[in-house]
């Protein structure tokens, strides 16, 4: 019953967010209806953030107790994401197409944010390719932890370099409510579906255990 | 201090009996550079904008020859758990591997910065400092992901020889900051944008040496 109510909870709040960007936040009068691509674009290219500096944490927590169980919140942060970076980069790419004409451009937040997701790409799979549990979890924290550095540079690309991207535009009271809105129900919604994943590797690495013994 | 330089001067003397990278290294850089300026037929002003990120990405392949063999004389000669024995702490064996694959890196430099500009048809001898100051800011932040990354491979295993995938884009802050240093120091514009990015690849270099040093313990555990 409690997760059922957990789950309607954050299918309405995502509902109510969607209706928000779609319907609720004024037509901007530049690029019109294009515009509301930042709904989408700006929660999942904070998500990215995030789930690298949670990414580099657990690793680091796992480090330091050696518990499995931190490299599990590893891998589904890294897992979602790899996702919202991916995510991040095509919402971009369309927002680019409208806004300059073309769908990519050598912007230094652009290129900082295709680095930080090459190297999410590059620590799952040296992870997929180590079979010991927790050799996987050890290099993964270290490589998580090092690439870290990459984070500052994306969050600071548009104020240290001069680049196309936009820094801190100005916005009607109605839409800066449906973006804070946005970036709430995105982040419930994915921190709940981390969990999630979580939960199915402890299974299955439990299971894993089982059949050994 | 002294198990530091007993280290570095171990790899250093071996390597100079031995020649077992560092020829290889130097000789594949000269090759990345030829056929750079081979298949490279550009106007003059295009050469400028495009000899920065040739050549730091010539370097980084060439030095990726000697950050892969970091720790392959101990591992093959079977004297890796000797070396993990010694009363020394592992972030002394780090900076130690560190340091010797910083003087390969200079060795490489000091061959490639002069060839890329001839190659190019630029003028070097008036751009000497600037360009010295890149090589001394970027070396050591793309030396260390390179020397960490090494150690965390020389542990074996399957995904070991898909560390190789990862390092580019954990060095790609460094390389993107000296190739933007390198075309603004060959367009002479020793101005405050050159600055910043010198500042900021030292940044890095500070930043990945010190995680480095932190991080070698674990990397290299069994």
């Amino acid at each position: 019953m409690n997760r059922i109510s957990t789950e309607s909870c954050i299918a309405s709040l995502l509902a109510s967010a969607v209706l928000a960007a779609g319907w609720l936040a004024p037509t901007e009068s530049t690029m019109g209806h294009a515009q509301r691509i930042l709904y989408i674009h700006v929660p999942v290219a904070w998500l990215g953030l995030v789930a690298f500096l949670a990414m580099a944490g657990s690793g680091l927590a796992y480090l330091s107790r050696r518990n499995l169980g931190w490299d599990h919140w590893f891998q589904a942060a890294g897992e979602l994401g790899w996702l919202c970076g991916g995510l991040t980069l095509v919402t971009g790419s369309l927002w680019a197409h409208e806004a300059w004409g073309t769908w990519w451009e050598w912007d230094p937040r652009l290129t900082t944010a295709f680095i930080l997701w090459t190297i999410y790409s590059g620590v799952l799979l040296v992870r997929a390719g180590i079979d010991d549990p927790h050799r996987r979890a050890r290099v993964g924290a270290v490589l998580a932890i090092l690439g870290a550095a990459d984070v500052p540079l994306v969050v600071m690309a548009t104020r240290w370099f001069r680049g196309l991207h936009p820094v801190a535009p100005e916005m009607a009271p109605w839409m800066r409510l449906t973006l804070l809105l946005n970036v709430v129900a995105f982040t419930v919604f994915f921190a709940w579906l981390a969990n999630r994943r979580r939960v199915q590797l402890e299974l299955a690495s439990l299971a894993a255990d089982l059949r050994r013994e | 201090m002294t198990t530091f330089w007993w280290i570095v001067h171990k790899d250093l003397v071996s390597e100079f009996r031995a020649r077992r990278v560092w020829p290889a290294m130097l000789l594949l850089g000269m090759v990345v550079a030829l056929v750079f300026s081979l298949q490279v037929e550009l106007l003059p002003e295009h050469k400028q904008q495009l000899v920065g990120g040739l050549l730091w990405l010539a370097v980084f392949f060439a030095g990726a020859l000697v950050f892969d063999r970091s720790f392959a004389a101990e591992r093959d000669e079977g004297c890796w758990d000797g070396m993990r024995l010694l009363p020394v702490s592992s972030g002394t064996v780090f900076l130690a591997k560190l340091t010797v694959n910083i003087l390969a890196l200079a060795a490489l430099e000091g061959l490639l910065i002069p060839l890329f500009f001839l190659l190019s048809d630029l003028p070097l001898a008036s751009r000497a400092w600037p360009l010295a100051l890149i090589a001394v800011f970027a070396s050591p932040g793309l030396a260390a992901v390179g020397t960490l990354v090494s150690g965390l491979a020389t542990g074996g295993g399957r995904g070991g020889h898909l560390l190789v995938l990862v390092v580019l884009p954990l060095a790609i802050p460094v390389l993107l900051a000296a190739a933007e240093c390198t075309r603004l120091a060959v367009e002479n514009r020793i101005d405050e944008a050159w600055w910043r990015w010198l500042q900021l690849q030292g940044a890095f270099s500070v930043v990945f040496v010190t995680a480095g040093a932190l991080l070698f313990e674990y990397a290299i555990e069994d």
